[in-house]
């Protein structure tokens, strides 16, 4: 499918009044995205600096230009087949933490939902379990695209490349290609999750490929949505609620950062009520949880509920920073460095929240419908506590026949 | 040697690695923000597919078996899905289970191979159901077509849940619980015992009774097996009535029954059925209640609830049906209308046949059992209309006298889009005249299954609309279905049972 191949081209310089340096630049030509990576003293300062973007070696354009919005593709609906219904949907990364509870939802409120995953020997089946169909397809093989978007009207893409494997071919270059396959195939709306705060921080990898792909998808001229998204309850988990339980010991930092963590169902259900309403048409959202936590708070709430304490292993942010520098050296860590690369944000005394009363307006939601992390982490202690005991005493029973 | 085995440098590599392993999985994932880590399964249960963390969860939903019957159709699709979610087990009856078929319907869904139409494969398909979803239509307006799917499936599988039901309660030495008890029937001459018939007058008025008709009333055995009573009543105000005692099996108590079911034939008169209630010793204490029905020319079956018996003396408590002693059947030729149908051309209104098969009582119970999924009618051809709602409506009888709980949903047209948008207005009487949401129907069938004020209740349901002014001619009450509130159970609070 010749619309797939990319002639996107990107390149990142920091805006010049402030540093001029040119350590940042970052270039895509073709259909590959290179960083050059320097470790500029004033890394931080050029965070907060907005980053411009340009075309290299063009006039002043904006950075970054689809190919299947300025070349006359045949991105017209050509035949007038029968229309699509605006019930059918496409999720992206429908496996994930986030995307499972988009694909609940949608099914939930009558949507025929379709799924994308990658073909694998041990096929997605809880998906289909819940009536969703599943298409094999894989976004770092654009051929494979075209053919799973037919009869779509919304994609809903919650896609996020697996922390082992290189953050740029799913997050980049599939996101790119599945962005102008649905301009050319008249997809009808498409909703992006972003990170809140994306734009400020341009020296994290993974922000800075979900900015430049807001961008690229504002750029295409599709009708879109845009969410970020700060946190999600789901994941603090496995990081804090499980090992507490079992007794093992718990990672922390001693970073200020706070972050308002969210319950993926309540994402969810705010998604969708963005989708169907015209008002949010073209809009960045963003869904922030109702209060700001940091790591040690979230802790200190697990040990309360757990009703024991945690064995906590405070790693310093400077020690994440150095490993993160020291892991960019070589080559075979570069995956590393960019998972790592959030410690810059961590040092910085960044809070990952915002104001929602304006989007539970526009939203009409009702604020006490959001779950508050109490409440969530709640919940999870009483019912983990109560089949914890459940268990228990069935073995007791057992020891007594034997 | 063990020793040895301890130190193999390739084991301790292993070992160490996994340690470090493990610590270093734990020290990246301290710089992630908005990407989680993917918890180990069990764990992970609790909070994803179907534990009581997840939205969608409904304690006992596991235990529940749900045959969904028209699983492909536009609403049955959605059903099925949401039942999925909720952490039913979901059997799907469908007609033949091609490839299209069996791709449309989630993977752990049991799939039936049936036909509605066919009494003998929908035995196989209620084994092992607690409950039965009823979404298919008929796909052509032939009559054939219609009668097939709308009314005879109706009744071929509240009539095949009904005998599945009798069949476990036997394996349990025990009487269903959703099996009508029965109170009389007229299979021989000695069955007529007991019945007693009786005159009456509402008022003494001397001068009048001495120039009418009079009136006159028989109870007997015909020959060809039928038990009939008939009559005529010439007096003004007059009433012929036949009247028991009831004996219930022992152990048994109407207070579990919430009516009772009259199968009867004649002439299509309307009869006034009286409960006497109050201590069975003393009969001066006892209290009356009454209630009108109705039948057709031909044989019919009359349901008639407890709750539609109105107190003689409206100073008197509502009925308690554990207290009823007396059952009574009463002529009077007032408020006759003339029968439809070729009867002949004099009818004289006040005479009376009517043939009686049997009395049952109705049992009661928490929940619906059989949810069903009809039409107002609004939307169609009007060309169609009258067959498609002739059909739907006795489907629906069937379904109410079959003694199952019942809910019968009448939506409006069926739009296909996202439902919980928009508002619903849960009405009875006709007068609804906004389509609904494919997905809102769903959602109403699948609330319904536990809610116990679903239970025998017939309602039309639509999306919120503004009537013209001057033209309201009720208060609108809508219920905007959400995650939080339970809009079901105070919009159907507000309707009237057995209807």
């Amino acid at each position: 499918m010749a619309s797939t191949t990319l002639h996107s081209r990107l390149s990142h310089t920091q805006s010049p009044a402030v540093t001029r340096s040119s350590s940042s630049l970052r270039q895509i030509t073709g259909n590959s995205l290179t960083w050059s990576r320097a470790f500029a003293p004033d890394r931080l300062l050029s965070a907060v600096s907005q980053s411009s973007l340009r075309v290299v070696g063009g006039s002043v354009k904006p950075l970054i230009t689809c190919a299947a919005g300025t070349e006359p593709v045949a991105a017209a609906n050509l035949a007038p087949g029968t229309p699509v219904r605006p019930t059918s949907i496409m999720v992206i990364g429908a496996t994930g933490t986030l995307g499972r509870q988009v694909v609940r939802r949608a099914l939930d409120e009558g949507y025929d939902v379709r799924c994308l995953v990658r073909p694998r020997p041990a096929p997605a089946d809880f998906l289909r379990d819940w009536g969703a169909t599943v298409v094999n397809g894989d976004l770092t093989k654009p051929e494979t695209i075209p053919a799973t978007l037919v009869g779509v009207h919304t994609i809903i893409d919650c896609a996020t490349g697996r922390p082992e494997e290189p953050i740029k071919t799913v997050d980049w270059e599939g996101k790119v290609a599945l962005i102008q396959c649905a301009k050319a195939m008249g997809i009808q709306k498409y909703v992006f999750f972003s990170i809140h705060n994306c734009d400020k921080h341009p020296e994290v990898p993974l922000m800075e490929i979900k900015y430049c792909t807001e961008k690229f998808l504002k750029d295409t001229g599709i009708n879109h949505v845009v969410i970020r998204l700060c946190g999600f309850m789901q994941g603090l988990i496995g990081q804090y609620a499980v090992p507490i339980l079992e007794e093992k010991s718990v990672w922390g930092t001693d970073a200020p950062t706070r972050i308002a963590y969210m319950d993926t169902q309540d994402i969810a259900r705010l998604t969708f009520i963005a989708i169907r309403s015209e008002k949010v048409n073209g809009k960045l959202l963003t869904f922030a949880g109702p209060r700001a936590w940091t790591t040690q708070e979230v802790i200190t709430l697990c040990e309360r509920l757990a009703g024991q304490d945690a064995n906590v292993t405070t790693v310093p942010v400077s020690v994440l920073k150095f490993t993160r520098q020291l892991t960019r050296c070589f080559e075979w860590t570069n995956d590393v460095a960019d998972r790592l690369a959030f410690s810059e944000i961590l040092t910085s005394d960044t809070v990952f929240s915002v104001p929602m009363n304006e989007t539970y307006q526009l939203l009409g939601v009702d604020q006490k419908d959001i779950i508050t992390l109490e409440k969530y982490l709640q919940d999870y202690f009483t019912n983990i506590l109560k089949k914890l005991k459940d268990l228990k005493a069935q073995s007791k029973q057992s020891d007594f026949y034997i | 040697m063990k020793r040895l085995v301890d130190a193999n440098p390739v084991g301790l590599g292993r070992r160490s690695r996994q340690i470090f392993d493990e610590a270093w999985r734990k020290f990246s994932e301290l710089g992630q923000i908005s990407r989680t880590t993917r918890t180990n399964d069990e764990s992970s249960l609790l909070i994803q597919e179907g534990g009581p963390m997840c939205e969608f969860a409904i304690p006992g939903a596991q235990n529940t078996t749900v045959l969904v019957v028209g699983a492909t159709s536009r609403v049955g699709r959605i059903v099925v899905r949401k039942l999925m979610l909720r952490g039913y087990s979901v059997k799907a009856l469908v007609r033949n289970a091609d490839e299209e078929v069996v791709a449309m319907l989630p993977t752990s869904v049991k799939i039936v191979i049936g036909d509605v139409g066919d009494p003998a494969t929908l035995r196989v398909a209620v084994e092992g159901c607690s409950k039965i979803i009823y979404c298919a239509t008929a796909r052509s307006s032939i009559t054939v077509d219609l009668n097939r799917v709308d009314y005879q499936g109706v009744y071929n599988l509240s009539k095949a849940f009904q005998d599945y039901n009798n069949k476990l309660a036997q394996l349990r030495a025990g009487k269903s619980s959703k099996s009508k008890l029965l109170l009389a029937k007229f299979k021989s001459a000695d069955s007529l015992n007991g019945w007693e018939v009786r005159k009456g007058t509402y008022f003494q008025d001397a001068v009048a009774a001495k120039y009418d008709g009079g009136m006159d009333a028989k109870f007997e055995y015909s020959e060809n097996g039928d038990a009939v009573f008939s009559g005529y009543v010439f007096t003004r105000g007059g009433y012929v009535e036949l009247s028991t005692k009831l004996s219930l099996p022992l152990g048994s108590t109407l207070d579990r029954y919430e009516g009772l079911i009259l199968s009867i034939g004649g002439n299509g008169r309307s009869y006034v059925v009286i409960l006497e209630s109050g201590p069975s010793g003393d009969t001066s204490q006892s209290s009356l209640y009454f209630s009108r029905i109705s039948t057709k020319v031909g044989f019919c079956r009359v349901r008639v609830p407890f709750s539609s018996f109105r107190p003689v003396n409206p100073a008197d408590p509502p009925l308690d049906p554990f207290l009823v002693h007396t059952l009574t059947i009463r002529f009077e030729p007032r408020r006759q209308r003339p029968s439809e149908g070729a009867v002949g051309g004099s009818q004289d209104l006040r005479s009376f046949q009517m043939i009686l098969e049997y009395i049952k009582a109705l049992p009661t119970g928490q929940e619906t059992d059989f949810i069903l999924v009809s039409c107002t009618g609004s939307g169609i051809e009007s060309s169609r209309r009258e067959s498609v709602l002739r059909a739907k409506k006795a489907g629906e009888d069937s379904l109410r006298r079959s003694g199952l709980g019942y809910t019968i949903i009448r939506p409006g047209p069926l739009m296909e889009e996202p439902g919980g948008q928009r508002a619903l207005i849960f009405d009875q009487g006709n007068r609804i005249s906004q389509g609904i949401s494919c997905a809102d129907v769903a959602d109403i069938c699948v609330k319904a299954l536990h809610d116990s004020t679903a239970r025998n209740k017939s309602f039309d349901v639509c999306y919120e609309y503004v009537a013209e002014p001057g033209k309201e001619l009720y208060e609108l009450v809508a219920h905007l279905p959400d995650k939080a509130n339970n809009y079901l159970t105070p919009a159907l609070s507000a309707l009237e049972k057995n209807t």
